[in-house]
């Protein structure tokens, strides 16, 4: 086993494996469980992310499969059959297999690499084929991210210029918003401090989220700003450096063409004109370097607050590219031309993301705003064609717009078909010198282009609307984390134990106060001494208790730990058996001691496999006596007084005692007489009798030979009982009831052999009487008593245990001490010499050569010192 | 004591924490029209650029910092807004 980080790893892996699994199977019951969906996501998500940190890349690959699969499903993409559940399944018993690899030795097992890229491309098989495209960019997935950046606009020209000449390098701009939490001063941020480590920050602007208040009501430790930043970064960068925050963050990614705009005073000096007549054939030619002296000069002789100082910087700024973009040089040259404000005046060159709205008219939402903006870029190509112009000039322009709606074409992902009229509409144009072919076409589309926009539209809401509920997920998840991380503490077991035997030590040393009370008082004959020491025995006494609770408390786990595999198992089984078997679950969370509950395990798995394959009938033979097909399984938890209580209730064919019976005999477990006499109860509780199995074949689930007694066995072992009823044709209830913890055993003390003193466990007494002599009848060597009209046999514990007391120890008030004790649902009267106190104890079981002793149940240490044996009564009666 | 309060300068000191928010405020309170200089001033935390942003106290002199001068000039001393919002 490796690094603690490793074995961290581990114990979470197994969790979300869990969580996972279970999440499914209520998926596969209701495909639409929204909560399902997400938690099954969330749990796989995690541990891509975990396993992540490891080099496991067989393991990696094939949780990012399921991931994909999971997010399909989770966006209505793909439907959950439950063959699809089978592999999801079958996924995650490998990932877990591995993680048990991996919590072994440390590596993941041979051929690991093989069975990774077989499921994987199981899981692939189960993507729509336009799946695996759409999640290939990155940038889409984040797209959604932040829905408005309306605020472009707002940020200076000279920040926006820096910004976009390093896009036009071939930087990554984001935009980011920044909302800090109104107390995020408290939890030790200073969100400003994270901008200083952007790499590249174009643009910071620090705003108030809300008016200030007066100085007067300004709380200096409620953080009311706002952070908007431009920064070209990688968006992975950035959000790893606001990881903590990530909640409170957006980014998107910004297309340079978004951070463009002309503006500033009018000039009408001829000078633009000479310089548009010159730029044209350059841009042209593709002369950019040509253009960018001519650029240059023209910006030194141009007062900067002029528009056309605007435009020009900004076309400077386009022709740092490497490859400028003819369309965007010519749409500046257009503003220079023309000499009035554009606030957007490029086209997007590249595909871009829908939410990047109208930087001049910031428009309610991002989305809506598509349908103008793209009428719009149509109707301006359109006017720019219609303008009558010299022959000379028809070329340059019809060049530019062509180039500017193929663009647009492309942009808004519609067909190869319109670009190809488009291309045919130009190429017309062009040979007849006039641009009516082109005009027309654009005309078409402006008329009918409703219904293709519409689409796109609709297509983009889709997009804009499931992408980003991701991210507010994802933080919310960690914000889970967080709020867990706080709350819960993972210990070790060994520790918790450890503070147990320590508590046990505690309650046993509090036990000697009362022995020396009363020394003090004997021995040393002073009562007050006696009485301070009872005082104080008092207060210790209730503080340990409390402290014993609160770790018993520790060690308390919702029976729902072993519930929760149990879903995955009655599906496995029934659809193994063909049977349909609805399975539920009531009072998963009641408590129970840690051993309880793991040595449920076993016991319940074979009960519920008993009621699966021996109760549950096949769905015709319900149909036959009119039961419903789908059989009901119920796994029900509760607490009755300090007992759990456990029931496994099936509406099958129920236990025939007839059969039973029948089967007993054959076996030889009873013999014809007491068959006879056998109550039909009494005959269902045959199947607890050691060796006794009533499974007419051994089938690969159940009837392995070993029956309900392995049950009863491991029970037992735990202090509890088991109980079996069923009615025929209705069903069978097996009730576990099993003690809520076992660490502290609470035992009377009785005194017996000639002050030899014994323990006898408290769930066993059900009172104490003291018995007058004369009372006691005797029917010829058994002597019984009478308590409230029932005849209680009674059993000396001085012959039971072999001592011979001669000498009577009775208190001379001719009267017995019986504790009388139920047995396996006997009363039985125990005389003894003498009660003593009620003690806590901590049991002790006899090992080595003494665990072979039968009538013990073990010992303990009493506070004087002394040994107190604890009867096992069961064995002894 | 990172600001140094004078009778109507608070002048910062290299490093500005958090806790020194509540000092500036009271002082910039006490003293309306109180000017401040950050020329010294290195880190700044939000909690102190929070109130600067909200009292808005004349800045004698920018952080000599270069990333605080540059972020923050525009914000403490707005220049005229250009472009619309």
């Amino acid at each position: 086993m490796g690094t603690p980080l490793l074995e961290r790893f581990v114990g979470e892996a197994r969790d979300l494996l869990q969580a996972a699994a279970s999440a499914l199977l209520v998926l596969e019951k209701q495909a639409t469980d929204e909560a399902a969906i997400n938690d099954v996501f969330r749990s796989v998500h995690t541990l891509k992310g975990s396993v992540g940190l490891f080099d496991f890349p067989a393991f990696t690959k094939l949780v990012h499969a399921g991931e994909d699969v999971l997010s399909a499903v989770r966006d209505g993409k793909l439907g959950l059959t439950s063959d699809l559940v089978d592999v999801l399944l079958d996924v995650l018993d490998q990932v877990g297999a591995w993680v048990d690899d991996i919590d072994g030795t440390g590596a993941l097992a041979q051929g690991a690499d093989g069975i990774s890229k077989e499921m994987t491309a199981r899981l692939r098989t189960a993507l729509p084929a336009d799946y695996g495209a759409a999640q290939a960019s990155p940038v889409a997935a984040h797209a959604g991210d932040l829905t408005r950046v309306d605020w472009l606009g707002a940020i200076p020209e000279a920040e926006r210029l820096s910004a976009f000449r390093a896009a036009m390098i071939g930087a990554d701009l984001q935009a980011i918003e920044y909302v800090p939490l109104d107390d995020c001063f408290f939890s030790g941020e200073d969100p400003f401090i994270l901008f200083r480590q952007l790499a590249d920050l174009h643009s910071l602007v620090v705003e108030p989220t809300e008016p200030w208040p007066s100085m007067e009501a300004l709380d200096p430790y409620r953080c009311v700003l706002r952070f908007r930043a431009l920064a070209a970064a990688p968006p992975v960068e950035i959000e790893t450096l606001f990881r903590y925050v990530v909640e409170q963050m957006r980014i998107a990614p910004i297309s340079p063409h978004a951070l463009v705009s002309v503006t500033g005073g009018a000039s009408g000096s001829p000078v633009y004109g000479d310089f548009v007549d010159q730029a044209r054939p350059l841009v042209l030619a593709g002369d950019w370097s040509a253009l960018k002296r001519a650029v240059g000069a023209l910006l030194q002789l141009t007062a900067p607050a002029l528009l056309s100082a605007s435009a020009l910087r900004w076309l400077e700024a386009v022709l740092t590219a490497p490859a400028p973009d003819k369309g965007w040089v010519n749409a500046l040259i257009d503003c220079i031309a023309e000499g009035e404000e554009d606030l957007h005046p490029l086209e997007p060159r590249t595909p871009p993301s829908a939410d990047i709205p109208n930087l001049a008219a910031p428009i309610p939402t991002a989305l809506g705003g598509l349908s103008p903006t793209a009428a719009r870029i149509l109707q301006s190509q359109r006017t720019i064609l219609g303008l009558s112009l010299p022959a000379a000039g028809l070329a340059s322009r019809l060049d530019s717009v062509a180039r500017t709606v193929e663009n647009f074409l492309a942009s808004e992902g519609l067909g190869a078909a319109e670009s190809t009229a488009w291309s045919a509409a130009v190429d017309a144009a062009m040979v007849e010198g006039d641009c009516a072919p082109a005009i027309d076409l654009l005309d078409q589309w402006l008329l009918v282009g409703g219904d293709s926009t519409e689409a796109v539209i609709a297509a983009v809401m889709m997009a804009g609307g499931d992408l980003p509920r991701s991210r507010p997920e994802a933080g919310e998840h960690l914000g889970h984390e967080i709020k867990q991380a706080s709350r819960i503490l993972k210990v070790d077991q060994a520790k918790v134990d450890a503070l147990m035997n320590l508590i046990g030590e505690l309650v046993v040393s509090k036990n000697s106060l009362p022995f020396l009370a009363k020394r003090a008082d004997e021995v040393h004959g002073s009562r007050e001494m006696s009485r301070e020491i009872k005082e104080l025995h008092a207060v210790i006494d209730r503080l340990a208790q409390e402290m014993q609770s609160a770790i018993m408390a520790v060690r308390m786990l919702p029976v729902s730990e072993v519930f929760d595999r149990f879903p995955r198992l009655v599906r496995d089984v029934a659809r193994k058996l063909d049977k349909h078997i609805d399975l539920v679950i009531e009072g998963g969370d009641t408590a129970a001691d840690k051993n309880i509950i793991e040595s449920l395990g076993d016991p319940l798995l074979h009960i519920v496999r008993n009621a699966i394959d021996h109760g549950i009938e096949t769905a015709a033979e319900r149909e036959a006596v009119s039961k419903p097909t789908q059989a009901t399984v119920w796994l029900r938890a509760f607490q009755e007084s300090d007992q759990v209580v456990i029931e496994v209730v099936d509406d099958g064919r129920g236990i025939d005692p007839e059969k039973i019976k029948a089967s007993a005999l054959a076996k030889g477990v009873i013999d014809e007489d007491r068959a006879a006499r056998l109550s039909d109860q009494e005959a269902v509780n045959l199947v607890l009798i050691p060796g006794f199995s009533t499974a007419a074949k051994v089938s690969d689930l159940s009837g392995r030979g070993v029956g309900m007694d392995v049950v009863v066995t491991g029970v037992e072992k735990a202090g509890g009982s088991v109980t079996v009823t069923s009615k025929t044709g209705e069903g069978t209830t097996v009730r576990l009831s099993l003690p809520l913890s076992m660490a502290v055993t609470r035992v009377m003390v009785v005194e017996a052999g000639g002050g030899m003193l014994f323990g006898i466990p408290m769930d066993h007494i059900v009172e104490t009487v003291r018995v007058h002599r004369d009372n006691v009848r005797r029917f010829k060597q058994a002597e019984a008593f009478v308590l409230r009209d029932a005849v209680v046999p009674l059993i000396r514990l001085d012959h039971l245990l072999g001592e011979q007391s001669q000498v009577w120890f009775g208190d001379g008030s001719e009267e017995d001490a019986v504790l009388v004790v139920r047995v396996g649902g006997n009363m039985v009267g125990l005389m003894v010499d003498n009660f003593r106190e009620g003690m806590d104890i901590i049991l002790k079981p006899f090992d080595g050569i003494l665990s072979c002793i039968q009538g013990y149940s073990g010992s303990a240490l009493l506070g004087d010192g002394r040994v107190l044996l604890v009867l096992n009564l069961k064995e002894l009666l | 004591m990172p600001f140094t309060f004078a009778k109507s300068t608070a002048t910062a000191d290299e490093s500005c924490t958090v806790e020194d928010a509540l000092s500036l405020l009271e002082f910039l309170l006490a003293n309306p029209g109180a000017k401040v200089d950050l020329g010294p001033c290195a880190t700044l935390h939000t909690a102190v650029l929070q109130v600067l942003l909200a009292v808005k106290p004349k800045i004698i002199a920018l952080p000599r910092e270069a990333f605080l001068r540059r972020w923050l000039s525009p914000a403490l001393a707005p220049p005229v807004k250009r472009g619309s919002k």
